[in-house]
């Protein structure tokens, strides 16, 4: 066990993976001599040379197409793409080639990748450094969705995402990457993707979150002594169906909260399948405090990212309802 | 024009019934498609001679990432006929149970890649094929065709500059038949006023030479040039990268869902002396490896055998409704599960 911010934390999961298996390869912009610009990838370079750990040219399409080709070649590849706001130039790679790639050959290629990007706000970067475009993954068929919350997830469910046969978006909350430390295992360990964790028991309401918003609900029942069951879901798609409805039977009360914008967002979905399957266990209706739907500006961030305020209005509405 | 050749006749003669199948197959194919019988078809006449030249290039420790227009590549590779027709026809047998489209064929057993339809959407994959190869100190050289269309596009040109920045073993094939869809080439790539590729200065060959290799130019339409430029190619794309322009014209339309006669007038018509079936034909006559007695004896099989494999594919069984929600993820997910009790 040593203390570890998320950031060390990942650099650990991807050396403890690199020891073991020699197909993985990193590669991305400022990965290899910079240690990437958030320090993920620091010092593995050093250990195991520019082969594995590659600096690629400025271009995010190739990023994520080179990347592609290792991984139909047998080889592991793990690209990070250094903010999420520049992916999209590879959006074409990621939606016609890695997501439908098992399908469209019905299995003849698959595709054992994981896509890392850090995402959110947290570090005032204003419309192209604090993205939230989690729904643009999970709307596409054939990708696995993740996103850890804490050190130790981002460890395990990393690992378990690099042992996965198929293509996973991995995106990091980067307001977590230094937000805190926690005990984390020095060895490998795996987080189970297909489960979400339920980090409070509560009997009032159930909240859904995942990534960058977690310690803040987190913070907000503990500070308000709200008896809330927070569920954390880890993995946005294919989400845990089965704990979400454990939960909102119990409480009868959801309220949903991420960082992103609201208008066809995760939480949609979160809300529409919960209506479909329990509208009669629903004591009030399900709400949502999310990023606005705006684009996310530079000097007015702490507004439009959900906070204490707001969620706490939330919650007073369904506790009255 | 003509030399010594480490090809057999036998193996001469094979390359030439097959240039006659991908015609003949061709032609047959629009008809169908014209008919009703299938909703979608991508010519082939012009790219013959590419075709088959590759084909012949391309060694067991080669791996081949083909585009949607290189169905007598497989043919003349040996791929199994069952397997290329069951693809075409998207059958109850086709490996990838009708999920894509004709020619989107996907080959791994065969180091062949999966094709896919966005314009040079596999290039950068294939450079990471390369990138694999050359990190496992594999033999052999990753070759990928695509279009002249193709050259315009992000894909290409950072395909281009990764191979390039890593020194990969990569053969860049061209088939240029001067058409994407119903824009010429040459106006793409230099001045909106060049209409030949005599006149440009931006000819796609010479691209090669900013990011670090050579480029060349063939012709497209003799089988022999593709295929000893190709494997030339390949051995030495070991040590670095190549790009190659094969020169032909698209003597149909771009696919089943355009009319040529909209945007141009068409140059190089059937049976006329720039036709790569012409050109092989003569070709191999004057090496005394064909007859005209053989050309009508081959024309006759090879019409007999088409008919009989379209006819026998045309009605082979599609695949079944219950097989379509197989293989999204390795493990399924619960939603999809569901669904498939959705299917009526």
């Amino acid at each position: 066990m040593t203390q570890m911010t998320m950031v060390k934390a990942l650099n650990s999961g991807l050396n403890n993976a690199m020891e073991k298996d020699d197909s993985i390869i990193l590669l991305g912009e400022d990965v290899g001599t910079d240690g990437g610009v958030f320090r993920v990838t620091d010092g593995l370079l050093a250990k195991y040379g520019r082969e594995r750990v590659v600096d690629t040219p400025l271009a995010e399409l190739g990023i994520v197409g080179f990347g592609i080709g290792m991984s139909m070649a047998g080889l592991k590849a793990i690209p990070e793409i250094q903010f999420q706001d520049f992916i999209y130039t590879a959006m074409d790679q990621i939606i016609n080639q890695m997501a439908k790639l098992r399908y469209r050959t019905n299995g003849d290629y698959t595709l054992p990748m994981v896509l890392r990007t850090p995402y959110g706000g947290g570090v005032h970067g204003g419309p192209y450094h604090s993205q939230s475009g989690e729904a643009y993954f999970t709307h596409t068929q054939g990708l696995t969705v993740v996103t850890p919350s804490n050190p130790y997830d981002a460890k395990g469910l990393l690992l378990s995402s690099i042992e996965l046969n198929d293509p996973v978006i991995f995106l990091e909350p980067k307001r977590l990457y230094y937000a805190g430390k926690m005990d984390v295992p020095d060895d490998y360990y795996k987080v189970d993707l297909r489960k979400a964790n339920v980090i409070r028991e509560g009997d009032d309401l159930t909240i859904i979150t995942y990534g960058p918003a977690v310690p803040l609900v987190k913070s907000t029942v503990e500070k308000n002594n709200v008896n809330a069951q927070i569920i954390d879901l880890r993995t946005l798609s294919p989400f845990d169906l089965e704990t979400i409805m454990a939960g909102v039977k119990k409480t009868g009360k959801v309220l949903i909260v991420h960082e992103a914008p609201k208008m066809f967002g995760v939480g949609a979905e979160l809300s529409a399948t919960i209506s479909e399957r329990a509208i009669d266990y629903l004591a009030a209706p399900i709400l949502r405090v999310t990023g606005l739907d705006i684009p996310i500006p530079f000097a007015l961030e702490d507004y439009y990212v959900p906070n204490e305020k707001r969620i706490m209005a939330a919650i007073e509405k369904l506790l009255k309802y | 024009m003509i030399e010594e050749t480490d090809i057999s006749k036998e193996g001469l003669l094979t390359a030439y019934k097959n240039i006659v199948m991908e015609r003949l197959f061709d032609k047959k194919m629009l008809n169908a498609s014209r008919q009703g019988f299938l909703p979608f078809y991508i010519p082939l006449m012009g790219h013959e001679a590419i075709h088959i030249g590759l084909g012949m290039a391309i060694r067991d420790e080669d791996f081949f990432y083909p585009y949607y227009r290189d169905f007598g590549v497989l043919l003349q590779m040996g791929i199994p006929i069952d397997t290329i027709l069951s693809q075409v026809f998207a059958t109850a047998t086709d490996n990838e149970i009708g999920r894509d489209m004709p020619d989107h064929f996907s080959l791994k057993k065969y180091n062949i890649g999966a094709v896919i339809t966005p314009v040079a959407g596999h290039l950068t994959s294939a450079t990471g094929i390369a990138y694999a190869k050359k990190y496992r100190k594999q033999k052999g050289s990753v070759i990928t065709t695509f279009g002249d269309g193709a050259t315009s596009t992000p894909d290409f040109h950072v395909a281009m500059n990764f191979a390039g920045v890593y020194n990969l073993p990569m053969v860049f094939f061209v088939e240029n038949n001067q058409f994407a869809i119903s824009v010429p080439t040459y106006p793409s790539t230099d001045k909106a006023f060049s209409n030949t590729y005599e006149e440009t200065r931006g000819a796609i060959y010479k691209k090669a030479e900013a990011y670090g290799f050579t480029g060349i130019r063939i012709d497209g339409t003799n089988f022999l040039e593709v295929y000893r430029a190709t494997r030339q190619a390949l051995e030495s794309a070991e040590n670095q990268p190549i790009l190659i322009e094969a020169m032909t014209y698209r003597m149909g339309p771009h696919s089943t869902a355009d009319d040529p006669n909209k945007y141009r007038t068409t140059t190089v018509i059937e049976g006329g002396d720039k036709d790569p079936l012409v050109v092989n034909q003569k070709m191999l006559k004057d090496m005394k490896i064909l007859t005209d007695k053989d050309i009508s004896s081959i024309n006759a099989e090879m019409d007999e055998t088409t008919s009989q494999l379209i006819d026998k594919y045309e009605k082979a069984p599609k695949p079944d409704k219950s097989t379509m929600m197989g293989n999204l993820y390795e493990d399924e997910p619960w939603y999809i599960s569901e669904e498939r009790g959705d299917i009526q």
